[in-house]
């Protein structure tokens, strides 16, 4: 056949229905009418003619409808005419329609959001040239349960030597440097790498040039890269930025590059930060020489095409079994790999995939919803499409308008979805706990545009279903015989009734998991620091390492600070302490007690370590519970003590005084010494209120100084004013020094319950939409019941039933219907609290009193739905009622 | 709902009603009559399935229609065969005996 003879013939024929419609008419015509006359001449009357020609050939509208559904321009034809027929009707009922579409833009926008969020974090690759390829490399040793540490210089020598797994490997670490030379100094976010780590990551800069391996030789000339945010910002996008010198740690470095944009170091997300080769660095270069014992650099491959995951453990066992041969100190070290992607996205898979399925939810109901008010207008069109049909409409027919309706409700409602998943994305991003990986590329894209209309299109399926099967159910006979009434038929109301029970279950699920993470975010919260943050106030100083390079003058810098602070008005206590709890964690450190024997190889009892001034345990209100605290007269020349927390105390003297004993550390590990253990403190959580507090160590700064740590500092005046004092009082002794990370200590304590606060803000949020959601439902079921019982509560009343009875009769029902959704809902809400347990603090997952609490909210919000349809059946008028059609 | 022509085999009406015309061109309702004396009333035709059959044949260019006055004054379209329709008619006709008498082998030999 010829295809273009068709299409251009159904062009015609579409261009000039009317005509093309007229000669079937009058062919159809000709043809029935010679049918009749042929009849006639057998010997029938007219009428006996024509009634037989009926019988055998059908009604001419049919046949002539017949006819043209065979050609393809008739789909387009009808499909129009569904189209402009919905339209219609959708218009005829605003009030309806309204709701309907608000609703589906409720779910549609509030799914299209989150998934924005997921399609960025979760499902987009890394934004790096086959990122499928790139792995993370750590270093574990099982037997001491060490796993996912970092790798030591030498291993990762050895590893970037070994061309047969890797095209290219990378080591990186972060840390800060002091950038002055170009307004005030600040930190700049440094990340160290070594010279393939662009090329690992296959990124061209957008300026210049990045690391070659002659770079991170030492000797070279220091270069250092900037990222595109900080050439902007700081040297105003200066196009001859490349080959000018910038100083960092006041020593010179000269640009070669600057990345663009888009290019994000893994791990370190900060948008603004310079890189430097290890060989350059101040802090990290010393580790390039040690034996391979400090396991600090991530490290980042990428594997060859051809290499399965078999290959890449054999291969790395050999490097492992060789360098533990060579190194007698890393034996029982293994290499072990891990796709970037699940490194860096690992943690916040289950909270996000809890989120998409929690808005699911709130979409489910939403089209539960549409369903039941779609439902509730087929029982009252019944009497139309029965009409339909008796006038030869077949059932796909109707079932294919009843569908282009829900379509075009669908999408009205991803069109208006898709707004609020604009304004959604941008509501949510400032609120997104800013360690989220990637959350720089959270944004609606086409991505999310196609999921939108998918959403779209299948609910409209799902919610389209059952009042479509109800229609092809239905019987002309029954509907438009004598006895037809406004009572309906069971099956839409069993169908209806079964969706607002769905509904409470799917509520009952969500504010379940809404309520559990309520109640940890409330434990949470409750949770006792161990330290006292309001009124403190931190801030970070940092002396430049090539200026300031001896510990004595830091030391001698740190006291003359303190001093200075001391001096002034309004200054309560001051202290300088480095790391400060929950804000960088932490320094880990092996020790040993002294008189106890060795430990076995391989196995070290740790703790977190912080070197503090005297008053730091006064400023942040950390109890001494025996001994003493540290005092002037604890310096670098007196005899070296240390305080230990109760829970170190507790774990490792069980029944034994600590005080007077010696235990012996050092941070960096050259630098061990042995202390006398002089007193016990209280314990903090210096990791996150979730964990439980761990073994801790404080030194005095005076014998163990670093180059700048945090000062903190208690006052009574705004935090402002202290601010402004530290930063004076260090710019009155050197202005070239930065003060950065300025910050009240409870917006640090806030700041660490980011992400759990995050959660249970969109979780109460969904949770709230949810309520509203089956409040609504339930409302829409309770007042159709209503209205088309109005016959039959006017008998019940006028036989003597009193309004209270009917008013108690509905909201019984109503109660009825709860109960039941209660009922399916309550094991479903315990298996999706199992599902989160993980996320859960001090809550268990099986929780009857989140559980009775939400059921009460549950009959209370069903109660309120009802109340008003039923006090309009209480107030119903008998005579009314009885008149009623 | 017309039956569909699915009491006649699938596509035969389109070869019976070329073959028809065949003969000379004719109005719809002559070509049914025809069809229904040829096959000695065997084929009794719906007019929904003849006249899709008939659009779907004109479509194809395999007839072409007419206006014309009938021998009663009346107003009928008339089809004729198209060169291209009296040539797939031939095709149609060798291949259905071809298969007809494959079927006959078969049922011959069982």
């Amino acid at each position: 056949m010829s295809l273009f003879r068709d299409v251009a013939s159904g062009f015609r024929s579409l261009f000039r229905r009317e005509q093309v419609y007229r000669e079937l008419d009058e062919e159809l015509g000709a043809y029935l009418e010679m049918a009749v006359a042929e009849k006639m001449k057998q010997g029938m009357s007219r009428e006996e003619a024509r009634r037989s020609v009926r019988l055998e050939h059908g009604s001419p509208e049919v046949t002539k409808e017949f006819v043209r559904s065979a050609d393809w321009e008739f789909w387009v034809e009808t499909w129009w005419q569904d189209l402009r027929f919905a339209t219609r009707t959708l218009r005829k009922s605003p009030g309806f329609t309204v709701v309907a579409v608000l609703t589906l833009a409720l779910g549609i926008g509030a799914n299209s959001s989150i998934f924005s969020v997921v399609n960025a974090v979760l499902l987009r690759p890394l934004p790096y040239a086959n990122a499928g390829q790139l792995v993370l490399v750590s270093e574990a040793k099982p037997e001491a349960g060490i796993s996912g540490v970092g790798m030591s210089y030498p291993t990762f020598t050895e590893l970037q030597d070994d061309h047969r797994l890797f095209s290219a490997s990378a080591g990186l670490a972060g840390h800060a440097l002091v950038l002055t030379g170009y307004g005030e100094p600040s930190e700049v976010s440094t990340v160290v790498v070594t010279p393939q780590f662009f090329s690992v990551l296959a990124a061209d800069p957008l300026l210049g040039r990045v690391f070659v391996p002659e770079d991170g030789r030492r000797g070279a000339a220091p270069v250092v890269v900037l990222s595109e945010t900080l050439w902007r910002h700081r040297f105003g996008a200066d196009p001859g930025i490349v080959g000018r010198s910038i100083a960092l740690d006041m020593r010179s470095y000269t640009v070669i590059g600057v990345m663009p944009t888009g290019f994000h170091t893994p791990f370190l997300n900060q948008t603004s930060q310079v890189w430097i080769p290890l060989a350059q660095d101040p802090l990290f270069s010393v580790w390039m020489t040690r034996p391979p014992q400090e396991h600090w650099m991530a490290v980042i491959a990428r594997v060859r095409p051809s290499i399965s995951s078999a290959q890449i453990g054999t291969e790395l066992d050999t490097i492992a079994a060789w360098l533990a041969k060579e190194f007698p100190a890393e034996k029982g070290w293994v290499l072990r790999t891990e796709p970037l992607q699940r490194t860096i996205t690992g943690d916040v898979k289950l909270p996000l995939l809890l989120l998409l399925g929690a808005v699911g939810l709130v979409l489910l109901i939403a089209c539960a919803n549409v369903a039941n008010l779609l439902l509730s207008r087929a029982t009252s069109r019944s009497k139309e499409i029965a009409l339909r049909i008796a006038l030869g409409a077949g059932k796909r027919r109707i079932a294919r308008q009843l569908l282009t309706e829900c379509a075009l409700l669908g999408v009205l409602g991803a069109l208006i979805g898709t707004l609020v998943a604009y304004w959604g994305v941008a509501t949510l991003v400032p609120l997104l706990p800013s360690s989220l990986p990637k959350y720089h590329s959270i944004r609606v894209d086409g991505w999310v545009l196609v999921f939108a209309l998918l959403l779209s299109l299948g609910t409209s399926l799902v919610f389209g279903l059952a009042p479509v099967l109800f229609a092809a159910g239905s019987d002309p006979h029954k509907e438009l015989g004598e006895g037809a009434r406004a009572g309906e038929s069971a099956g839409p109301r069993r169908a209806r009734n079964c969706l607002a029970i769905g509904e409470i279950a799917l509520a009952m699920v969500l504010l379940t998991g809404a309520g559990l993470l309520m109640r940890s975010f409330a434990e949470l919260t409750s949770v006792n620091p161990g330290f006292e943050p309001n009124h403190v106030v931190k801030a970070m100083v940092s002396l430049p390492q090539f200026q300031y390079s001896t510990p004595k003058q830091w030391g001698a810098f740190s006291e003359e600070l303190l001093t200075r602070l001391q001096a002034l008005p309004g200054m309560q206590d001051s202290a300088i302490a480095g790391p400060l709890p929950m804000v960088d964690c932490c320094v880990t450190l092996s020790f040993q007690i002294v008189g106890h024997p060795p430990l076995q190889a391989g196995t070290a009892d740790t703790a977190n370590y912080v070197p503090a001034s005297p008053h730091y345990f006064s400023v942040m209100g950390i109890p001494l519970l025996r001994g003493r605290l540290f005092n002037e007269s604890d310096s670098s020349s007196s005899v070296p003590v240390a305080l230990i927390s109760e829970a170190l105390a507790k774990r490792y003297f069980p029944d034994q005084d600590p005080l007077g004993r010696h235990l012996s550390f050092g941070f960096p590990a050259n630098g061990t010494v042995s202390r006398a253990i002089v007193g016990i403190v209280g314990d903090i959580h210096d990791v996150s209120l979730g964990e439980e507090p761990g073994p801790m160590l404080y030194v005095p700064f005076s014998q163990a100084p670093l180059y700048g740590g945090e000062v903190v500092v208690k006052s009574t005046l705004s935090p402002s004013a202290v601010v402004g004092a530290i930063r004076s009082v260090t710019h009155s002794m050197d202005k070239n020094l930065p003060v950065t990370d300025i910050a009240p200590l409870t917006d640090v304590l806030n700041a660490s319950m980011a992400q759990p606060r995050f959660r249970t803000l969109l979780l109460g949020l969904f949770g709230a939409i949810a309520l509203l959601l089956a409040g609504v439902g339930i409302f829409g079921v309770i007042s159709y019941s209503v209205s088309r019982r109005t016959r039959e509560l006017g008998i019940r009343m006028a036989l003597g039933a009193p309004p209270s009875s009917v008013l108690s009769m509905i909201l019984r029902e109503t109660l009825a219907l709860t109960l039941t959704g209660i009922a399916a809902g309550v094991p479903c809400a315990v298996v999706t609290a199992r599902l989160i347990m993980h996320l859960l603090f001090n809550v268990p997952p099986y929780d009857p009193l989140t559980l009775a609490l939400v059921s009460l909210v549950l009959i209370g919000v069903g109660a309120l739905a009802s109340y008003i349809p039923a006090r309009r059946a209480a107030r119903i008028d008998p005579l009314v009622a009885l008149r009623y059609e | 709902m017309p039956d569909t022509p699915s009491d006649l085999v699938q596509g035969t009406l389109d070869m019976l009603i070329l073959k028809t015309l065949a003969l000379e061109p004719m109005h719809g309702y002559g070509i049914s009559v025809r069809i229904e004396q040829m096959s000695k009333g065997v084929f009794r035709l719906n007019a929904g399935s003849f006249f899709l059959a008939i659009r779907r044949l004109e479509r194809y260019g395999l007839i072409a229609g007419e206006w014309k006055p009938t021998e009663n004054n009346r107003r009928a379209k008339y089809y004729a065969l198209t060169p291209k329709g009296r040539k797939r008619l031939n095709d149609e006709t060798r291949e259905w005996g071809r298969q007809v008498a494959a079927i006959a082998r078969i049922l011959e030999a069982s």
